[in-house]
């Protein structure tokens, strides 16, 4: 189902607002990240969908009713919470059923169902066990079977990865993915962790302090932040980041002296400082000191000095020595001019 | 270490840990437990002497004829099964209640709790004021509903009642802070899920607060048998040392004090006190057997 928030604005106390006036749409059939560091409002976000808080200003629609008045009892979505909340006492069949059982669906059919929901998530083998004697994984597991078993039109996963280790993580965000794609369900996905994000969604809502900072696909999120944050919130490593000050004359004569003008900052992705010139793709030269050079698997890190600022380059080929010095070549993508507010005034798809 | 083998010497250094306790508890629990069974065996007694001629099973024969004892096991099981679920019950009511308002619950909380803490007897005594028949607040207030007055403390039909109701109200105080410590203990999360889940209010009691509450219930149950089951004071304190009227309240505890201390009988005293130990032990293995089913840890 479609969500849309009409400038929803939530506060607990009635002073310190926490999120402000959020517009945004939610696709039919996709899935969504909302993603942004803790405390920026994303879990909240998350509990004004489901029900679980009222908004104070605003309205919220699935699809085209208005639902901002309905509890969590009436809008029946379907929710995995951050640390599953399966029921202590009942086994994993039993869990999987208790929506059902709520729905009053007849008992032979609740079980059939939930069989049928445990096999999708691959938990058919743990159905007597209680949640307690469950791995983290398997925990999971049932608490999105749990989740799917009343075929919500919607279903919202509140970091559901974040207890898990790294490698099964990996696994079970390809696992959403796919039970996603096989039942079609609007998804939303709360999560701090960009990579999780990146990997699994069709469209990221970046989230800070309340306000959505950018609502678009992962791709279009890394080459054309819409601002300050969002270029440093996005990508590892962490794009580096400068004043305009720390330049002399490199850029003079490339870029319209109007819009350095009005440069505040300017963000440089790793990939974007090469070490030989690459010809029309390049945008400018500046001249650096090597500090430090570290190489392990497939990464390469040189830590650089340039005016007294530290750089991160990802794209030494050359044999390099800590301490010499360096000539590098700026790259049209990956280089970004922000204004005072922190607003992209330059570079991404619009000068490449 | 925590690897450390045990060793002569190390357990001897635990006993001696172990001793100060260890003495007072054999001298004071322990040995009066044995000396009492082998007390209700006792059926030819000169207790001036401490001397026994004839051990038997005597004593146990009498009580299985004795029609006071045959009262007293009675009464005893239906102040058990008057008292036990009647405080389970309004003490998780209140629990329930107490953990809803934030406004004054403190006061509230220190109010329920006060008859905890404050002397059986002078319970009873204002219990005594509350039962009288002709001045008392519970018949000034059955009055409005147009009920005659009730004797209750005089009459054998209302005694045992009386005796349940002041002991359910004197129990309340604990079970309330037990249950609400456990209310306490639910994540929050539970009842977030059972309402995304279409649990409305009665079900997420049923499904959520009624089984995670399950280990308290337990516990509140099992204290409230064995308590119950060795009801004394409330009595003695609230017929003026009485059983009732015509041994409408007399316990298989009251029972013990009549022959022990006022007969002398410390044979037939002992072996009422053994019944009851059998009493409870099986009526707690009885819970114990049916908690591991029930109830969810």
């Amino acid at each position: 189902m479609e969500v849309t928030f009409k400038d929803v604005s939530l506060s607990y106390d009635g002073s310190r607002e926490i999120l402000h006036h959020l517009n945004f749409t939610i696709p039919e059939g996709t899935l969504v990240s909302i993603l942004g560091p803790s405390g920026c409002g994303k879990s909240t976000t998350l509990m004004m969908i489901s029900g679980l808080l009222a908004p104070t200003s605003g309205q919220i629609f699935f699809g085209d009713e208005d639902v901002t008045k309905q509890d969590a009892l009436q809008r029946k979505v379907g929710m995995v919470f951050q640390n599953y909340a399966l029921y202590p006492h009942l086994n994993v069949l039993d869990n999987i059923m208790f929506p059902l059982k709520m729905a009053k669906v007849p008992k032979p059919e609740r079980k059939k169902k939930a069989i049928e929901l445990a096999k999708l998530v691959h938990i058919e083998d743990q159905l007597d066990k209680k949640p307690g004697s469950l791995s983290g994984g398997q925990q999971q597991r049932v608490a999105i079977a749990r989740a799917l078993a009343k075929e919500p039109s919607l279903l919202l996963l509140d970091e559901p990865l974040s207890n898990l280790d790294a490698r099964l993580r990996i696994e079970m965000r390809q696992e959403i993915r796919r039970i996603q794609q096989e039942t079609g369900v609007t998804t939303i996905f709360v999560t701090h962790d960009q990579d999780e994000a990146l990997h699994i969604s069709d469209h990221i809502m970046v989230l800070n302090s309340g306000q959505i900072q950018q609502f678009s696909s992962a791709e279009t999120l890394y080459d054309n932040p819409s601002n300050l944050f969002v270029a440093q919130f996005i990508g590892e490593p962490v794009i580096n980041t400068l004043d305009i000050a720390d330049f002399g004359d490199e850029l003079k004569g490339q870029i319209d002296t109007e819009l350095l003008k009005r440069t505040q900052k300017v963000g440089i992705r790793p990939e974007a400082l090469q070490d030989h010139d690459t010809g029309a793709e390049t945008l400018a030269t500046i001249t650096t000191k090597v500090k430090t050079f570290e190489k392990f698997g497939r990464e390469k890190n040189a830590l650089l000095d340039f005016n007294g600022k530290r750089l991160l380059t990802t794209e030494i080929e050359a044999e390099i020595a800590e301490g010499q010095e360096l000539p590098l070549y700026l790259q049209k993508s990956g280089f970004y001019l922000f204004d005072q507010d922190g607003t992209r005034i330059f570079g991404g798809d619009q000068d490449a | 270490m925590l690897n450390e083998k045990p060793t002569l010497k190390s357990t001897g250094k635990a006993l001696l840990y172990l001793l100060p306790m260890l003495v007072i508890t054999i001298t004071f629990n322990i040995y009066p437990i044995i000396k009492s069974f082998i007390m209700s065996f006792y059926t030819k007694y000169d207790f001036f002497r401490d001397i026994v001629s004839q051990y038997g099973f005597d004593n146990f024969k009498f009580l299985f004829s004795d029609p006071d004892f045959h009262i007293a096991v009675k009464n005893t099981l239906i102040f058990v099964v008057g008292v036990v679920p009647l405080t389970v019950i309004i003490s998780l009511a209140v629990a329930l209640l107490l953990n809803r308002i934030t406004w004054l619950s403190g006061l509230f909380r220190t109010v329920y709790f006060l008859p905890f803490v404050t002397s059986t007897v002078a319970i009873a005594q204002v219990w005594h004021w509350i039962y009288n028949s002709d001045y008392g607040l519970l018949n000034y207030f059955l009055g409005f509903f147009g009920v005659n007055a009730i004797s209750w403390l005089e009459s054998p039909r209302y005694a045992m009642l009386a005796l349940i109701i002041m002991s359910v109200w004197k129990n309340l105080g604990f079970n309330i802070v037990l249950f609400l410590v456990g209310l306490n203990n639910i994540n929050e999360r539970y009842y977030q899920a059972a309402k995304i889940d279409g649990a409305n209010s009665w079900h997420q009691f049923t499904n959520v607060t009624v089984p995670l509450l399950s280990p308290i219930t337990f516990l509140v149950s099992v204290n409230g048998v064995i308590g119950s089951f060795k009801v004394f004071d409330e009595i003695f304190a609230l017929f003026n040392g009485t059983p009732g009227p015509s041994k409408s309240a007399l316990t298989i505890v009251y029972y013990l004090y009549q022959k022990f201390y006022t007969e002398w009988k410390y044979g037939i005293a002992a072996a009422s006190g053994v019944v009851l130990f059998f009493m409870i032990l099986l009526v707690t293995m009885f819970q114990l057997w049916y908690s591991k089913r029930h109830v969810h840890y």
